[in-house]
């Protein structure tokens, strides 16, 4: 057990999904429904069509007012009077692409310098701080689509050293030409709808807007976060080692962890056939009883917030005790493990949260009852 | 107090070096041909990095407010016919994965950081609460060209890596410690940071809002 292992709760989450909230993005789950709907790659430029989940009324093309910050200011408001970003109530910010859209519509299509202003990182995340009205004790990690469990990491670093008393989190990435015509370049992003675990001739990935929080703190919660974990195999900019050492390295570490715990398993289950099969097969052999569900199939993947909005997801699960199937996907599956339908979690206490990310980096975690 | 004792630092100022002269430059440091598919960036801190030797059970904090600038710039202008190459290598932490993945170093945590006035207190802070007994500080900027004219990207190029231990040892070069400080201070630019590194130079003031930081030379 390391140090942080012992101290953090996890205080409150929430997320924001072409769903709605936490609670309605975990109900359309469980009733099987898409987020994800045919969109052209480029937006306004055109191009083939290839499956996106949008917020409600948002296009991909970015506007120089953009069109995701007033859903982000109605998440913000669930936890608006904490005093965030002063000493001891720091924000630590992830993403894997912030305001980057902003620069591609500058460039590409209406030269509005109104763009620049939240085109970088920390531009972007400026503009978060202006208008929810942070303090000035604000990080930034971006580690592609395991951005937001770093986030997590230090939350409970800052916490367990006593440099600060409570965290928030923030992560959000929404989709824009620059991201879609990206992962299309890379052909993971084509004309097909995701099938997460499953068994077929060709991999297809979703993309989804996402954004998410969750305060950790000394605080009692109703959950706890343990055994964070993360590794990075540098094997290769976007493939896993084929041997699967990258996963195992990760899981095998949570499975000591876990030892005595009910678990279930949601995974990073992109839709990709490679990384989906080496998921599924290092979690079946470190947890062969527990079943695997992904949610990308309906959400698409939210990039570098996917492991706080899943986590949001999760939480409302183990408040339910029943958690969405592998919504997409249909037998065959990579491994006997991969749940298609709705789970009843009474008899389980614990879930095991994973994403992975470009360069080989994995990262997870365990969610349990406190 | 958080404290920190360097052990090993190696920078490099490349200035307002084209990312060609740099090239030319520093090919000898990486395999023969990997150079050629490197952007600046990954040369420069590949090469501060490389002699630090980095283990799988460091902790790497690499710090860049603009990350891959002209990877950034050169894959905004391939559309319609987006570039794959360019799109993986403008994601952070690109600059530092080129040569941990072109040497094939399993690295455990790596926390890869953008931001402005906070970026060198924090990434102190992630380094200082890091749970490794070595842990590698390394970043830097790559000068950029049109995203430069609007502040989106670095005006100079230069990167730098720091070795530092939570015990002293007998090879200790420098200290690091920081304490909580005045939350209206204004912090240190990581242009700032490299200058002090590149110099050596004694520091004793604000690091970041809240932040103080002490850099001692030994």
């Amino acid at each position: 057990m390391t140090a942080s292992d012992a101290l953090p709760h996890l205080i409150d989450s929430g997320c924001l999904t072409p769903f709605g909230d936490d609670i309605a993005t975990h109900r359309a789950l469980i009733e099987g429904r898409l987020a994800i709907a045919p969109h052209p790659v480029l937006g306004a430029e055109g191009g083939d069509s290839v499956p996106l989940a949008l917020l409600p009324g948002r296009c991909l093309d970015e506007t120089a007012n953009p069109a995701w910050l007033g859903p982000l200011r109605t998440l913000a408001g669930r936890f608006k009077d904490g005093g965030w970003g002063q000493p001891r109530r720091p924000v630590i910010v992830t993403s894997s692409n912030f305001g980057v859209g902003s620069l591609y519509a500058f460039r590409r299509a209406d030269h509005d310098p109104g763009h620049l202003d939240h085109g970088t990182p920390c531009s972007s995340t400026n503009l978060l701080r202006r208008h929810f009205g942070w303090g000035p004790d604000v990080t930034i990690y971006s580690h592609a689509c395991v951005s937001a469990h770093l986030g997590l990491l230090q939350a409970t670093r800052r916490v367990a050293s006593n440099t600060a008393d409570e965290v928030l989190v923030f992560s959000y990435d929404f989709l824009s030409p620059f991201v879609t015509g990206g992962f299309h370049a890379l052909k993971i992003l084509n004309e097909g709808f995701p099938a997460p675990y499953q068994r077929r001739e060709t991999g297809s990935i979703a993309l989804g807007d996402g954004a998410a929080y969750a305060i950790v703190g000394r605080r009692k919660g109703d959950f706890r976060l343990t055994a964070q974990r993360v590794y990075n195999e540098h094997h290769h900019f976007t493939a896993n080692r084929p041997d699967g050492t990258g996963f195992r390295r990760v899981f095998d570490e949570l499975g000591a962890a876990a030892k005595g715990r009910r678990v279930w398993l949601k995974g990073h289950g992109t839709g990709t056939l490679e990384a989906g099969r080496l998921e599924a097969e290092a979690f079946a052999a470190v947890f062969p009883e527990a079943p695997l569900v992904g949610w990308k199939g309906s959400l698409g993947h939210t990039l570098g917030s996917c492991g706080l909005v899943e986590l949001a997801i999760a939480v409302q699960c183990m408040r339910t005790r029943q958690a969405p199937g592998t919504v997409g996907t249909q037998s065959p599956c990579f491994t006997p493990n991969v749940a298609t339908s709705p789970l009843n979690l009474n008899a389980m206490d614990s879930v095991i949260c994973a994403s992975n990310a470009f360069g080989g980096a994995h990262a997870a975690f365990i969610l349990s009852d406190a | 107090m958080l404290e920190l004792y360097i052990q090993t630092l190696h920078t490099d100022e490349a200035g307002l070096e084209t990312p060609a002269a740099t090239r030319e430059r520093l090919k000898s440091s990486f395999p023969a041909g990997a150079a050629r598919r490197m952007t600046q960036l990954g040369m420069l801190v590949g090469t501060c990095l490389r002699p630090l030797s980095p283990e799988t059970q460091d902790t790497i904090v690499y710090l860049s407010q603009f990350g891959e600038s002209r990877s950034l710039e050169a894959y905004l202008d391939s559309f319609p016919c987006a570039s794959p190459t360019l799109f993986q290598t403008s994601i952070h932490p690109g600059g530092l994965q080129q040569m941990l993945i072109g040497r094939q170093i399993a690295i455990g945590t790596v926390f890869p950081l953008s931001g402005d006035a906070q970026l060198v207190s924090e990434g102190l802070v992630t380094a200082m609460t890091a749970e490794s007994p070595r842990v590698i500080i390394c970043g830097g900027e790559e000068r950029g060209t049109w995203l430069t004219e609007h502040n989106a990207a670095a005006e100079q190029s230069f990167a730098f890596a720091l070795a530092a231990t939570q015990e002293r040892g007998d090879t200790c070069i420098g200290t690091l410690r920081i304490n909580e400080g005045d939350v209206n201070a204004p912090g240190l630019t990581l242009l700032d940071w490299f200058r002090l590194l590149n110099t050596r130079t004694p520091y004793l003031g604000p690091a970041g809002a809240g932040w103080n930081l002490d850099l001692e030379w030994h």
